[in-house]
């Protein structure tokens, strides 16, 4: 069974955010929600890197643990969707969620908090496929017409890369072996590894 | 006997340090949503759909596509 992530790899980012871009016209969000965003870290001082950061769809989401009315779900593919018809807009999942996910769209006067929106990894969410239902409340669903999510489909520079963890980790893989540059990586040791596979799988097999 | 004591007194003492699960399982209280290769596309076939999206997966190795990765 796929397991569905992200990796994004801070020796490609450009910073060129075609990835939050693409992703606000794909789905139309609305102003004030940024589903996935670019963080750049030493910003204009020499060896500064940028990451792009969307819901990652966590293996044990927080913002699923703290959900008061239980509205998260997890999709066959390891996705992490929410259902806005019970979404009160409480805001937890955002204090919960370490990568600032979840999105508040203003729904009123006083600065007053609509449903959370966040990244589906553009599988839409609990109304039917295709629906207009599904493209009005989560955006496209990419993921049933065997397409993965547009940001990372249209990176420029192949940063972001998405797809069922064990080919995603292997890519990583291969990058690592030709830039010659070993596990100090970021996210190298961190990403999407069992850790049975971390022993046999390092650099030294991909150089044999 | 002063031993058995001290142990006893110390499985006191520790039993409150085990860990209790704090991330109880909680059931999805919301709609039920459609397997994405249930439709017209797939018609139910999950495999054709895993092997579609790996495939795109692996169209994002440009080191695959031009045959430059160190070998």
């Amino acid at each position: 069974m796929a397991r569905m992530k992200w990796i994004c790899d801070a020796e490609r980012c450009i910073e060129c955010n075609a990835c939050a871009t693409a992703c606000k016209n794909e789905h139309e969000i609305p102003w004030g929600v940024n589903r996935r965003r670019v963080v750049t870290l030493n910003d204009g001082v020499p060896g500064e890197r940028s990451i792009s950061v969307a819901c990652m769809h966590c293996t044990d989401a927080p913002c699923m643990a703290v959900c008061p009315v239980d509205c998260f779900y997890r999709t066959d593919d390891q996705i992490v969707l929410h259902d806005k018809d019970l979404c009160i807009g409480c805001g937890y999942c955002y204090y919960a969620c370490p990568f600032g996910a979840p999105q508040f769209p203003q729904a009123g006067a006083f600065g007053l908090r609509g449903k959370m929106d966040k990244c589906t990894y553009c599988a839409g969410g609990p109304e039917e496929n295709f629906s207009v239902e599904e493209f009005r409340k989560y955006g496209r669903n990419r993921i049933a017409e065997g397409k993965l999510p547009l940001c990372a489909e249209m990176c420029s520079t192949k940063a972001l890369i998405a797809g069922d963890s064990a080919v995603i980790a292997k890519i990583y893989k291969t990058r690592v072996a030709t830039r010659g540059k070993g596990e100090e990586l970021w996210g190298w040791k961190t990403a999407y590894l069992a850790a049975s596979d971390k022993v046999s799988d390092n650099l030294g097999e991909a150089n044999a | 006997m002063k031993t058995f004591y001290a142990a006893l007194c110390a499985a006191a003492v520790l039993a409150a340090c085990h860990e209790i699960p704090q991330d109880k399982a909680k059931p999805y209280a919301g709609k039920e949503d459609v397997r994405p290769y249930a439709g017209d596309l797939f018609k139910g076939d999950k495999q054709k759909f895993e092997q579609t999206l790996a495939a795109r997966a692996d169209h994002e190795n440009e080191y695959l596509r031009t045959g430059d990765a160190k070998k």
